[in-house]
């Protein structure tokens, strides 16, 4: 047996700290190697089993994406903001374009305005979809798991047909979209994949959101009172969750959201069982919009605005002034602020994402005392997701 | 368009905040230009005036008027509406200085930790500004910013050891 002090010599040898233990103290490095924490690490300080301290630690997925945009025309920069959130490319993509429409003072044509809606609703179905896969790989229930990616897959088809990539899309642009609907047989596909979908959330509630494993794991852990919640800047499900009844799509609505009709549901608990079912909540909401838009119909028309700068896209200058725009992603509020100069370039973009509040202060809150065991299950519960903190 | 609600609680809060000047962008988004040193009262009177979250604090970077703008996104679950709080301080980077605001809104502990790293804003008040953020060592050291005057290309090109593709004084060159 090696005593501890000739470990921590033999450490300095080695050009290594190896900081003094006193009991069962100790410091983890979580992540980012973790599955649970997606390329982002925390620093927990350990008394035993449990979290006395944790030090969120980001900045493994920073590419400069804000700088970068400053560099670029306005079209190129849809191919490099999506990429901020991965598994919900769609979001970025709308905001920048929404901004940008705001600057030209366009009006979307209403075809684009209902294709934007669906990609936007697509594009959180299959972002639960995947949180779901997630979240029941943590719990341990992998059959879940493997039957939320597979139906995920089937947006991804869509997806594809619809813009000729599964995951980073470069579809909506400012002033439309950047191409038309393949056909009435790709309504017909999101029509029965959205039915197929209906069916299978009765699956998920018997195995994963009415199971004993998941309400035993989940309940009362990571608990955020409301006043928490608003001060800390947390948004969307988690902010339902905390008991706060509030939309984006129905605060400041966009796009054809007024004329859609869809249910906000809020718990009170505020603890990581609360945020599951929320989510399970809203994807059963998001499908009921898409079933509504596909019974309204597409409008018939143009899918993108007519403007003479379109033939020159680098050449193409956006009036100076500043826009900010927002929508409702499956993980929070997702927002950019965009400024112009009156140049082919932006000036400035900001893309605030949910994870900037929900990632760094509010899990370093709601880690303090949690179990070793909770960690992940507390991280995946708040839908964290690093590259939007990075940028 | 109405914009009653947004023309009254522009109004409200001018009465209380003199040295302010405000107005009604559209519908739901209203903005406010504040001298600096005005930050935390006004931030307070916002609070009290119902707008509950921040959102983000944006610094954008006017070099042709040497000065840095922050602007505080906020939003108010309670009107819908969102305000731009807009405030300018010097570009220098030892004049560009303004108070810290989270001890009324603790989230923006971590959007000062931001714009200091990326703008070398520094936020008087807050003592998590030089804990390490997204930036590596290596970079920080190096005084990596997204200013518009950092020339991040020669940057990068010395960092990973580029070679130039395309010839820079092209005039359609983008990195």
């Amino acid at each position: 047996m090696v005593s501890q002090q000739e470990l921590i010599r033999e450490a300095r040898e080695n050009g290594m700290e190896l900081l003094p233990l006193e009991k069962d103290t100790y410091e983890l490095f979580f992540g980012p190697q973790h599955m649970a924490t997606e390329n982002y690490s925390l620093i927990l300080k350990m008394d035993g089993n449990r979290v006395v301290k944790a030090i969120a630690n980001p900045g493994f997925l920073h590419r400069g994406f804000e700088k970068l945009a400053e560099y670029r025309p306005w079209y190129t920069n849809i191919a490099l903001l999506l990429r901020i959130c991965v598994p919900e490319p769609d979001v970025p993509e709308a905001i920048y374009s929404m901004a940008v429409d705001e600057l030209m003072g366009w009006e979307i044509p209403e075809r684009a305005q209902w294709i934007r809606t669906t990609v936007l609703e697509m594009a959180r179905v299959s972002a639960y979809l995947f949180w779901t896969m997630g979240m029941a790989f943590k719990l341990g229930v992998y059959t879940a798991g493997q039957w939320a990616a597979a139906y995920r897959e089937r947006f991804m088809v869509l997806f594809e047909q619809l813009t000729g990539a599964r995951v980073y899309h470069i579809y909506t642009i400012p002033g439309g979209v950047r191409r038309d609907i393949p056909g009435d047989k790709w309504l017909r596909q999101l029509k029965d994949t959205v039915e197929y979908l209906k069916d299978k959330l009765k699956d998920f509630d018997n195995v994963l959101f009415e199971n004993y494993i998941t309400f035993k794991r989940l309940e009362g852990i990571g608990v955020m009172d409301k006043k928490f919640a608003l001060e800390e800047g947390v948004t969307g499900p988690n902010l339902r969750a905390a008991g706060v009844r509030t939309d984006v799509r129905k605060l400041d609505p966009y796009l054809l959201y007024p004329e859609l009709e869809f249910e906000v549901p809020v718990l009170r608990e505020g603890d990581a069982l609360a945020r599951a079912l929320i989510r399970r909540f809203e994807l059963e909401q998001d499908l009921y919009i898409l079933e509504q838009l596909l019974e309204m119909g597409l409008p018939s028309g143009p899918y993108k605005v007519e403007h003479a700068g379109f033939k020159a896209l680098p050449r193409f200058k956006v009036p100076a002034g500043d826009a900010y725009a927002h929508v409702e992603s499956s993980k929070g509020d997702f927002g950019a602020y965009v400024v112009s100069d009156g140049g082919n370039k932006p000036y400035r973009v900001q893309i605030r994402g949910p994870s900037i509040a929900h990632g760094i202060r509010v899990i370093e809150q709601l880690l303090v005392g949690a179990r070793l065991a909770d960690v992940p299950v507390i991280l995946v519960s708040l839908d964290n997701c690093p590259p939007d903190i990075d940028r | 368009m109405n914009l009653e609600k947004e023309q009254m609680i522009v109004e409200t809060i001018l009465q209380k905040a003199p040295y302010a000047e405000g107005k009604v962008r559209r519908e739901r988004r209203i903005e406010f230009r504040i001298p600096p040193d005005r930050i935390r009262d006004f931030l307070t009177l916002l609070k009290e005036n119902n707008f509950e979250s921040m959102m983000q604090i944006t610094a954008v970077d006017w070099l042709k008027d040497g000065e840095i703008e922050l602007v505080y996104q906020m939003w108010s679950y309670t009107h819908a509406i969102h305000a731009f709080v807009k405030t300018r301080i010097p570009r220098d980077v030892d004049k560009a200085r303004a108070p810290s605001v989270r001890d009324i809104y603790p989230v923006a502990e971590t959007y000062e930790r931001d714009a200091h790293e990326f703008y070398k804003v520094t936020f008087e008040g807050n003592d998590k500004l030089e804990m390490p953020w997204i930036l590596e060592d290596e970079d920080r050291e190096a005084g990596v910013s997204h200013r518009k005057d950092f020339d991040m290309l020669g940057y990068v090109k010395k960092k990973y050891k580029l070679l130039d593709r395309f010839e820079e004084d092209k005039e359609n060159y983008v990195i």
